[in-house]
């Protein structure tokens, strides 16, 4: 490293470079699409000197676009609404039903634990289609169709497994005669789990919480198949605005900054953990 | 100082709950489990039936004729085809892409920090969503990429509308969408190599292409095959990025398994096809996942290890 | 103060027996030692008693109560760990406070009650800070103020000087007897160290793969280890073996060194003609003038000064090593040709193929008298 020569630094800093350009431009163009009109988008030669323009957004938060033929109803804004809370709760429910298993399966290694966390990490690993296609049948059956109760419920497949492992890897972190030492102390179990273990895995369990959102967030598939307009998600909710008639460009790229920017805001926030549940807890950042 | 009769004696239904613990804990995860297995065997049933939604009343089991058929349906093969091509293409190149990048940027500092945190960012938005950013970019009437197609004397270049360059044109999204999963994965990976090996090379001077095939490639396989299979998982069963991009289309050009599956369900209604496909796609990535899972166990001792 | 026994303990890790059919008793206000190598059992045992982790087999008894199936908050015991096992996320006093916190008290009694026993340990002045903050020292002395600060009729510490270095283990093993009488508990302390065995005990049990081995006072195992293991185990330096056949003379039971007969005043004609091994404390053996009965010429190596006693190492003229000690500060060659002589009565002999003790004529003949 120390020996580089000028023409190999140049060839790195070239390559870096066009990286950088190839992963940030897309990023950077939709960002700048979404302040323009469609008269600049259109324009031949584009060009990034253009006056900004805060009405896609305005448009996409009042609901109401107006067109030559009249007025539009967008709903994007209770896509938005809908990503948010699908994510939100389905990571609740993950966290309520996943870090108590976590902490059985980290502690008390009994009879059928392994099969059942390897059972639920293989979801994450099954076309999601299998389970999605019957389950529109029977989410008719049992009056699912079209609930959020139902949409939270497959979330787990994504979120559970993610927390379950990861969170899991946090409490067998925690040196057992920690536990031990307070329970002798003449603490209850549930004392214990409340006041040592779920403490010192605080970070974990919290940095857990948010890949599961930022991976719920991102889902498209789930709410395709179970979801009609009124519960889509952003990811659903953005793909049938494209095929809406009288829709201006720059009100799309402008829906797609508002639907990707939690997420990213949220990657920022916990890249130091991003690795781990990437990995599923396999490879440490 | 306490005495034995002051200390409160459990009762004798706390005993149950100190062997069921456990068990009560985990029961949540485990009806969950319970819960995805059960349409995961209908799944099963279904594709041993002949069942279209639109004739409920011809529905019957057809003992595997739904598996049977497809070693003469062209769709059937087309489908193993594009899948295995998307997933091929798409791993092999984010491999190659991504151990570059984690190379290029191995070595700590400010700048390889920053640059690393930023090309996380394609991972984190939606594949669906990344394919409708392409798919702006792309447009005939106003996209850069077009744009800068016709400068290099590409005119009417059709993207991903065009039966010819589809494939590539998803690929190119997965490889934006995903590449930086492999490299984050490797530059964890080779960052946390020993150094000891690498400084005793530089002292002997050995060159460094031989380091880079026997010391660290070796030493990276571990990470390199889990980034790998993991990629391959999701690859073969891409569904977001080409249903966003094309729906499948044009024709049956991306009609890969579960995009196939999805169509058949929904717009043939043919039900026991849909589940068969599914099935044999679940084979696929059961056999592959079987493989990931021992790699994936040996890092994560590891990782948990060195904590 | 309370008693413990354990009766026919038995645990096993996978296939692994950890603890074989163990059966001890403790006595009220007792301080017992377990000592014995790692691997032997020794904290799986004291995990056992305090209830963390739960045998296969057996029963344990504290109190005279059967406490087998109860939860180790309900035990009432106290419980120092080799980690010290600190809760990182709270302050030392947080962490002594811990027993109390259990039990309901007030505030005020709660601090009172952290406040003496931490004044005691002397760390009355680093309660605000948290483990991250303690020297090591003091975190084996919070840890240890957190076991005390409940008052617990039983004690379990385990290894608690381990981790903590030699100037501070050696302060402690002079403190701990007087802190541990005062609390009047009865006392289970594991330890590797046989200083701090003897220094401690008022009995020591000796654990070797999952059983006792031997149990007695610290008198009685170092003056009648039951095994040649024991022996090595126990003594520092450590204890001289050579292979001998002891035979018959005139005067008794003699083996012979470098063709001098050392007489084995001790030992009966049962002895006679087996292979065994004698055991030699190295302060059993002094150097002599080569006109001394039962002088043995010897070749002295080596000299280690230690604080108390000089440690020699000699080699006889088959080219056995021989250590020899002596209180610091008596004279005694550095170099070269010199002769020492064996003190018959403090020796043992082992039978070479079990590596059991063989039982003394006096306590031979005792144990015949009884059978008859």
């Amino acid at each position: 490293m120390e020996t580089m020569s000028p023409l190999e630094r140049i060839l790195r800093g070239l390559a870096l470079t066009l990286v950088v350009v190839f992963f940030m431009f897309p990023i950077f163009w939709i960002f700048l699409m979404s302040f323009q009109t469609n008269e600049t988008i259109l324009a031949i030669p584009p060009s990034i000197v253009f006056s900004p323009t805060l009405s896609n957004y305005a448009a996409l938060i009042t609901g109401k676009l107006q067109t030559a033929a009249g007025t539009l109803d967008i709903a994007f804004m209770s896509n938005l609404g809908n990503s948010i809370f699908l994510s939100v709760a389905s990571v609740a429910v993950s966290l309520v039903l996943g870090v108590p298993a976590a902490y059985a399966f980290a502690r008390h290694k009994f009879k059928g634990s392994e099969d059942i966390a390897f059972t639920l990490l293989s979801f994450r690993f099954a076309p999601p289609l299998l389970v999605l296609l019957p389950l529109t049948q029977y989410f008719q059956w049992l009056g699912l169709s079209n609930t959020y109760v139902g949409l939270i419920w497959v979330y787990q497949l994504i979120c559970l497994p993610l927390i379950l492992w990861i969170v899991r890897g946090y409490f067998e972190d925690i040196s057992a005669d920690v536990e031990y030492a307070y329970r002798i102390a003449g603490h209850s179990w549930l004392a214990t789990f409340r006041k040592i273990a779920l403490p010192l895995a605080g970070p974990g369990i919290a940095a857990a919480g948010l890949l599961a959102f930022i991976f719920a967030w991102n889902n498209f598939v789930f709410a395709l198949v179970l979801a009609s307009a009124d519960k889509q998600p952003v990811t659903v909710g953005a793909l049938a605005f494209v095929t809406s008639s009288g829709i201006q460009y720059g009100q799309i790229a402008a829906a797609i900054v508002l639907s990707v920017t939690p997420t990213l805001a949220l990657a920022l926030y916990a890249q130091r953990y991003l690795v781990e549940g990437l990995s599923l807890g396999a490879v440490k950042g | 100082m306490a005495s034995t009769e002051t200390l409160k004696r459990p009762a004798s239904g706390f005993r149950i709950s100190r062997k069921m613990l456990p068990y009560v804990l985990s029961l949540p995860a485990l009806l969950v489990c319970i819960g995805i297995l059960i349409p995961f065997f209908t799944a099963v049933v279904y594709s041993f039936q002949r069942y279209r939604l639109s004739q409920p009343w011809a529905r019957q089991f057809n003992w595997g004729e739904n598996y049977i058929n497809f070693f003469t349906d062209p769709a059937f093969w087309n489908t193993l085809k594009v899948s295995l091509l998307y997933a091929g293409l798409t791993v092999t190149l984010e491999l190659l892409l991504g151990l570059g990048i984690a190379l290029l940027l191995q070595r700590r500092s400010t700048v390889n920090n920053f640059i690393s945190i930023m090309l996380l960012l394609p991972l984190m938005i939606a594949p669906a969503l990344a394919a409708l950013m392409w798919k702006l970019m792309t447009n005939p009437s106003f996209g850069i990429l077009s744009y800068l197609a016709s400068l290099i004397g590409l005119h009417d270049f059709r993207w991903a509308s065009s039966p010819d360059t589809a494939l590539l044109t998803v690929v190119l999204v997965d490889i934006w969408v995903y590449t930086p999963f492999i490299m984050i994965l490797l530059l964890a990976g080779l960052r946390s190599l020993p150094t000891q090996p690498f400084e005793a090379a530089a002292l002997d001077g050995v060159p460094r292409s031989f380091v880079f095939f026997r010391i660290t490639l070796p030493m990276l396989t571990p990470y390199i095959l889990t980034a790998t299979l993991f990629r391959l998982l999701d690859s073969i069963q891409q569904f977001d990025i080409i249903y966003a991009m094309t729906q499948g289309g044009p024709g049956n050009t991306l009609t890969v398994f579960q995009v196939e599956a999805y169509l058949n369900f929904f717009q043939s209604t043919n039900v026991g096809r849909s589940a068969a496909l599914l099935i044999i796609l679940w084979a696929i990535t059961y056999t592959l996942s079987n493989v990931f899972i021992k790699n994936w166990l040996r890092l994560r001792e590891r990782a948990r290890g060195e904590a | 103060m309370t008693t413990l026994q354990l009766k026919n303990i038995v645990k096993r890790y996978k296939s692994q027996t950890v603890l074989d059919d163990l059966t001890l008793d403790v006595a009220d206000g007792e301080r017992l030692v377990l000592f014995g190598p790692s691997g032997a059992g020794k904290t799986v045992l004291l995990r056992l008693v305090a209830g963390v982790i739960e045998p296969d087999a057996g029963r344990v008894l504290i109190g005279g109560e059967d406490m087998t199936d109860v939860d180790a908050e309900h035990r009432g015991v106290g419980m120092a760990f080799q980690n010290f096992a600190l809760f990182p996320h709270m302050s030392a006093f947080d962490n002594i406070a811990s027993p109390l916190t259990a039990t309901k008290s007030s505030k005020e009694k709660i601090a009172a009650g952290v406040q003496k026993v931490a004044k005691l340990l002397k760390i009355d002045h680093v309660l605000t800070h948290h483990p991250k903050a303690l020297s090591n020292g003091q975190k084996q002395r919070t840890a240890l103020a957190r076991a005390l600060v409940g008052s617990p009729p039983l004690l379990l510490l385990d290894d608690p000087l381990r981790n903590v270095d030699a100037k501070l283990r050696f302060e402690m093993r002079l403190e701990l007897p007087r802190l541990l009488a005062a609390q009047g508990a009865t006392v289970v302390y594991v330890t590797q160290d046989y200083k701090e065995a003897m220094a401690l005990g008022d009995r020591i049990a000796v654990m070797a793969s999952g059983s006792i081995r031997q149990i007695g006072t610290p008198q009685e195992i170092y003056n009648a280890p039951a095994d040649i293991e024991i022996a090595r185990l126990f003594g520092d330096p450590t204890i001289n073996l050579l292979d001998v056949t002891p035979q018959r003379g005139g005067e008794g039971v003699f083996v012979e060194l470098s063709n001098v007969r050392v007489r084995l005043a001790d030992y009966g004609a049962d002895v006679v003609g087996s292979p065994c091994v004698l055991g030699l404390r190295p302060e059993a053996i002094s150097f002599v003038d080569a006109a001394a009965p039962g002088a043995i010429p010897v070749t002295v190596e080596a000299e280690t000064p230690l604080n108390e006693k000089t440690v020699t190492l000699a080699l006889t003229a088959r080219g056995r090593e021989i250590l020899v000690s002596r209180p610091a500060g008596t004279p005694g060659p550095t170099a070269g040709p010199a002769h020492i002589a064996v003190n018959g009565t403090q020796a043992f002999l082992f039978d070479k193929t079990s590596g059991a003790l063989l039982p003394r004529a006096d306590l031979a003949a005792k144990r015949n008298g009884e059978a008859a």
